[in-house]
């Protein structure tokens, strides 16, 4: 119907139209209809993402035919930046002119484009879903038009191919989820998370900047792709003996000949650990994954968004785009699995405790992230496509989780403390099936998605720490951490299943109980909140066995990113992946079990456990303390940063009012200083001001008399 | 009398025709009275000019006298009118009733009262008693009519 440049133009574009179209007229024209130009928007864009995807996968089988790297389209919109010898390295004599030019390109290759139908796929169930949930809200058209936008920073996010624009867009993405977050702003904690999460995002972004700045300067462009001398664009499809103007930084020429392209060391190190402090803030990682629990004050569509599609998933999307840059710096990618893996285990330690189901649900993303940026980091093709594959798999059970939590949330009015309600299986047989589904995905059992992408990662880790499967250079520290990560990464997977398990008996079984906030109407809900709920239900069980791992991962190395000779391929050894799956399967299970064992029924097991715990006084130095309170980091953070940064602000804020206001304010006195003067001549009385004027005249013939006659 | 002699009386008169009206301009508050000193000192510098053009022997100074005459004839009936709108505004003729145009925040200019004299106190004459007491009619003083 249409070819792929216009598909690629029209993905983000649509969305946006729905944006300025819901903006404009949606509180004086549309009210509550507002959602209906938004799905249809959301609705066409991932319909022409499966058609971008469709002409994407027919370019890879074609693919053979090119002395190119990867598959790629480009598609040029306008220059937005071009700026001729904007950058001079002369130090060694000879001057170096680069011009810097940012051009609105918008590509398409393998990543891209599963990203993009991901991203409109669960967007899209998600409004719908949102039609449901928010209904009667008043800021109804409000919510509609941020969803829009915030999807269209995203597709725009995984499109674009220039450094600054991708800047540009994950800013987009991080004000969007700043207004979502906080769209109940009268509630001071829902204004209060939204502000936490963009400042803390903001600190990330810093970090990015500066990676920017590395790139340019020492790769000269920000740009992906390659630019002709005429300025034409060089994709995968050109010639391979055009002239190269400006090498890109991920583009053709320098993914032909990785190992002189891409610079390791010190300066290597420094742009992947700035990358890497981007993608932290972005997607949730250790030192700042705060401000993703606090997120749950917003509406619980909006939790789905940002937890499973759009915002979350950029950080990962960002690294395996960057994987080239990456790979030129084992140490960056050691720090990148060392983050993750230490992530999925502090947040699933958090998970366990905490009595609030969206917390929960919210710690496990953190814990799920924590995996992804474990596969990205092990530098392997299969690591880097098992990443990619679980965001992929994760974005339909999470994004299921969440609309169910958010379905109990609803009917509990808007109640999600997990002790205050249970045995809600029989108020609401639908969301507790597609709860299990998407518990179970999560757990990864059989055959439900989570099984395939997380057993994926951890062979890939597995692998990455055993010399034999990889066939890499590399000290055997280097190994051995590794090893230490598959170990954390199995732990964190038994734990998965321990705090979803105790989540999902802890609402669904026991007595039925139900707080009073919920009234008469603790009923299921309406049927378009329950439809997204059994459309994604069947993707958690389905899409990972319909995807298929291997199938996934060979499309996926047709993205430039991932094509180049210098990507070690990592193994397919049935046998040790099998141990790895079954080890998991137990693992899991066991998680499973032992939940039901202390969460199910009279919950007996839980209170002589309690009872112990008390009697032995482990209970208030114990594990279960640091896990409630969540490692204590809040308030670490609080007392660290925010207090010493609040004390700087009240002394700059004094010497603004004090110093330097006192200062202008007094120069503003001064007139009226005078003026009070000089006021009581102005009496109003007609024979003073006849006194004045005569004595005024004598003055002045006496001056005149006086003066000597010249 | 020499012309010198002549001009110094012209001025002398002129300038107690001046000196009269600035005294009584800045002394007295009733506005008519305030407005034949005004004139007063109009008159007083037509009579030095009158002087001055006969010391020159030039009758531009009379003649400019003439056009002073004539615009203040106009000037007079124009006060005397806007004296009338005052006096019908406010009912009295004193220029300190007409104090608004002042800064805003300055206190209003009120004429000091005079402290006021005690009353004397008066002494009426006191008669001795004398004489037989009348009878009063003490049926008719607590009579009560039955209405």
């Amino acid at each position: 119907m249409f070819n792929a440049e216009t598909l690629m133009v029209l993905i983000p574009a649509l969305p946006l139209a729905a944006t300025l179209f819901v903006g404009l007229f949606g509180f004086v024209l549309l009210k509550q209809r507002s959602h209906i130009p938004v799905i249809a928007a959301l609705v066409a864009s991932f319909v022409f993402s499966l058609f971008l995807l469709r002409e994407v996968t027919r370019e890879t089988a074609r693919e053979e035919g090119y002395a190119s790297v990867g598959v790629e389209k480009l598609v040029r919109l306008w220059t937005w930046a071009d700026i001729e010898d904007a950058y001079r390295q002369g130090e060694d004599g000879e001057g170096v002119e680069r011009p810097f030019d940012i051009d609105v390109t918008l590509r398409a290759d393998p990543l891209t484009a599963i990203m993009l139908s991901m991203v409109t796929f669960i967007s899209t169930l998600v409004a719908i879903y949102a039609v449901g949930y928010m209904h009667g809200d008043p800021g109804y058209p409000r919510f509609f038009a941020y969803v829009s936008l915030f999807v269209f920073s995203m597709t725009m996010l995984v499109s674009v191919s220039n450094f600054v624009l991708l800047y540009v867009f994950w800013e987009a993405v991080g004000l969007c989820s700043y207004l979502l977050i906080g769209y109940w702003y009268e509630k001071p904690e829902a204004a209060a998370a939204g502000k936490k999460a963009f400042l803390v995002n903001r600190v990330g972004d810093f970090g990015f900047a500066l990676g920017l700045f590395l790139i340019w300067t020492t790769y000269g462009t920000l740009n992906f792709h390659d630019v002709g001398a005429d300025g034409a664009l060089l994709s995968a499809a050109a010639e391979a003996n055009d002239e190269v103007a400006i090498r890109g930084v991920l583009g053709q020429s320098r993914l032909h000949d990785p190992a002189k392209s891409y610079v390791g060391g010190g300066v290597g190190l420094a742009i992947c650990l700035c990358l890497l402090a981007g993608a932290c803030g972005k997607s949730a990682q250790f030192p700042l994954h705060v401000w993703l629990p606090d997120a749950m004050e917003g509406p619980t569509p909006v939790s789905a968004l940002i937890h499973a599609a759009t915002m979350v998933t950029a950080g990962v999307y960002m690294c395996t785009r960057c994987t080239p840059l990456f790979a030129a710096s084992p140490e960056a990618q050691a720090a990148v699995a060392v983050v993750g893996g230490f992530t999925a285990l502090l947040a699933g330690l958090i998970a366990l405790t905490q009595n609030d189901l969206k917390r929960v649900m919210a710690y496990s993303t953190v814990s799920q992230l924590g995996y992804m940026f474990l596969a990205v980091g092990t530098g392997l093709l299969t690591g880097i496509g098992a990443g990619m594959f679980h965001l992929f798999t994760h974005a339909f059970f999470k994004a299921l989780l969440f609309l169910a939590s958010g379905s109990v949330m609803h009917a509990m009015g808007g109640n999600c403390d997990m002790l205050r309600f249970s045995g809600l299986r029989r108020i609401m047989p639908w969301t507790h099936g597609t709860f299990l589904a998407g518990a179970l995905a999560l757990c990864g059992v059989f055959p439900f998605a989570g099984f395939y992408s997380k057993d994926a990662i951890l062979a890939a880790v597995h692998d990455r720490g055993h010399h034999d499967f990889v066939l890499l250079a590399g000290s055997s520290l280097e190994f051995s951490l590794y090893e230490t990560l598959y170990y954390a990464g199995m732990f964190t997977a038994f734990l998965t299943a321990i705090y979803t398990f105790r989540a999902f008996f802890m609402t669904f079984y026991g007595d039925t109980r139900v707080p009073p906030e919920a009234g008469h109407h603790a009923h299921e809900s309406p049927p378009s909140m329950i439809g997204p709920l059994v459309i994604l239900a069947g993707f958690a069980l389905l899409v990972g066995m319909a995807a298929n791992y291997y199938g996934f991962v060979n499309f996926l190395h047709h993205t430039p990113s991932l094509a180049f000779s210098g990507l070690p391929a990592g193994s397919h050894d049935e046998a040790a992946h099998a141990q790895v799956e079954g080890l998991s399967t137990i693992l899991a299970l066991s998680g499973i079990g032992i939940a039901a064992f202390l969460y199910l029924g009279e919950r007996r097991q839980l209170e002589k456990l309690s009872l112990w715990m008390r009697a032995a006084k482990l209970y208030e130095v114990s594990f279960y303390k640091l896990s409630f309170n969540k490692f204590f980091i809040d308030p670490i953070y609080n007392a660290l940063i925010v207090a010493p940064l609040r004390l700087l602000a009240n002394a700059s804020y004094w010497c603004d009012q004090k110093l330097v206001d006192g200062l202008v304010n007094f120069s503003g006195r001064m007139p009226r200083l005078f003026g009070a003067m000089l006021r009581p001549l102005q009496n109003g009385l007609l024979q003073f001001y006849a006194l004045a004027m005569m004595l005024g005249l004598v003055v002045l013939i006496g001056t005149l008399l006086m003066w000597p006659a010249s | 009398m020499d012309e010198v002699q002549l001009l110094e009386r012209f001025l002398m008169v002129g300038a107690l025709l001046f000196g009269i009206g600035l005294v009584g301009f800045l002394s007295r508050r009733n506005m008519i009275v305030m407005f034949l000193a005004a004139e007063m000192m109009l008159q007083g510098i037509s009579v030095s000019l009158v002087g001055w053009g006969r010391f020159h022997n030039d009758w531009g100074g009379q003649i400019l006298v003439i056009f002073i005459l004539a615009v203040a004839a106009c000037e007079a009936a124009i006060a005397l009118a806007l004296v009338l709108m005052l006096f019908h505004r406010s009912g009295k003729l004193d220029v300190a009733v007409w104090q608004s145009i002042r800064e805003s925040n300055q206190p209003k200019f009120v004429d000091q009262q005079l402290p006021e004299e005690p009353a004397a106190v008066e002494h009426w004459p006191v008669l001795p008693q004398s004489g037989v007491e009348p009878e009063l009619p003490v049926e008719e003083m607590i009579h009560r009519s039955h209405v």
